[in-house]
């Protein structure tokens, strides 16, 4: 037998016994143990604002910690800072790539990044000593597209790309401190714990993984999707997360047994979701969907308890503030809307 | 895995075995605590408790606003 052959089975072997220690741990379900639990009746919520000024598709967008600014990313080669209280734009910069795909706000709110189909991640100081908004460093390596970006602090970011690695950057020195190899197919969204200890990555190989920032190791590997990954979150106390796929559905998986907990789907939903959050409790799932629509999950019973219709194209990205007071979505119809 | 060369394999192979090592918790414990922590939160939850929701920053309590 080929070496390649006896790695092989070695492998299936492994992932066999994985599968076996998961199973001998699922000893209930989240259903069984939620049936019994009032349901959040019908949630509906309005549109409080709307965020006008981008030119094409917004792809990406981030709350600031303030719970008052965000930054969002269009293809019409534009990050804008904005004001979600009074709609005004704080900050519209001009993009060196117009191809852009996601977009990040540093939780001290001095920087925002962004990045795309330039495979670099930029990183703008929006407190500049001349009160211009400029570039602060282009890190580069990434041999495939920006899928996500997350900033750790002013210092140091984590991205995701198309090369199927995530990175953690050093924004200083502008290198690569930890690479994360071991996905086989493009990464398409991460999120970081709570702690900043761990984050969560989704890739179009159908899996998720959790790994550790600071020795690079995959801790755990989750499948159970049968299409591309596009979207994840932490669940706010880090012991969970949810994904979001082009197969229709939104699944959570459980961080502390090793394994899927809850599927949030419906037959009449076919289309793919593009980005999830979880409200302050973690008792709703708010996912964005290609069909214009975002649905409002009950994450502990499963059941669909609202719709948020009010986009004419696909939600491309959403996000709840920190304090949860709001829930913002951007679209390919070029709008932001703040609904709650 | 097929298109993996045997360097990346034998990569994921570790990668497996560190993964099976992990401390799994049986679901009859993890699940009621994820819930109870869920419970315990909901009340200060915006979407789900009006009352928090009172001094909403988006909705104008008086006909004017000094922006």
């Amino acid at each position: 037998m080929s070496e390649l052959e006896q790695l092989r089975q070695e492998a299936e072997q492994l992932r066999n016994q994985i599968r076996d220690a998961r199973k001998a741990c699922n000893d209930s379900s989240l259903s069984q143990i939620t049936a019994g639990l009032d349901s959040v009746g019908r949630i509906q919520m309005r549109t409080r604002r709307t965020l006008r000024g981008h030119l094409a598709k917004i792809y990406a967008m981030q709350w600031a910690t303030d719970s008052r600014l965000l930054v969002s990313a269009s293809q019409d080669g534009k990050l804008i800072i904005w004001d979600s209280y009074s709609t005004n734009k704080i900050h519209a910069i001009p993009l060196r790539s117009s191809w852009v795909m996601t977009c990040a706000y540093a939780p001290s709110g001095s920087y925002a990044a962004c990045g795309g189909l330039d495979n670099i991640c930029s990183i703008y100081s929006l407190k500049t000593r001349e009160g211009n908004v400029r570039v602060t460093r282009e890190l580069s390596g990434h041999t495939g597209y920006l899928s996500c970006c997350r900033f750790l602090d002013d210092s140091q970011i984590v991205t995701s790309s198309g090369d199927t690695t995530c990175a953690l950057w050093d924004i200083e020195t502008g290198q690569q401190t930890t690479t994360f190899t071991g996905h086989t197919g493009d990464v398409m969204s991460l999120s970081l714990s709570p702690d900043s200890r761990t984050f969560v990555s989704g890739a179009c190989d159908a899996s998720s993984k959790l790994w550790d920032i600071r020795d690079g190791m995959c801790r755990q590997s989750f499948t159970g999707h049968v299409s591309d990954i596009n979207a994840v979150i932490f669940f706010p106390n880090g012991n969970a997360f949810t994904t979001g796929s082009d197969d229709a559905t939104c699944r959570l998986f459980d961080l502390r047994a090793d394994q899927e907990l809850m599927m949030y789907s419906h037959d009449n939903i076919n289309c793919g979701i593009t980005s999830v959050a979880f409200s302050k409790s973690g008792r709703l799932l708010l996912a964005g969907y290609d069909d214009f629509n975002c649905n409002v999950w009950d994450t502990l019973k499963g059941e669909r308890a609202g719709v948020l219709a009010g986009h004419d194209n696909r939600v491309s990205c959403l996000g709840i503030s920190s304090d949860g007071m709001a829930l913002a979505t951007g679209s390919w119809d070029s709008f932001l809307r703040i609904w709650n | 895995m097929d298109e993996l060369d045997e360097t990346q394999l034998k990569n994921h192979v570790d990668s497996l075995k560190q993964q099976l090592q992990f401390n799994r918790e049986k679901t009859s414990v993890t699940i009621p605590e994820l819930t109870k922590w869920i419970e315990e939160k909901m009340n200060e939850d915006p979407f789900l408790n009006p009352d928090v929701l009172k001094d909403n920053p988006w909705v104008e309590s008086s006909k004017c606003v000094i922006i």
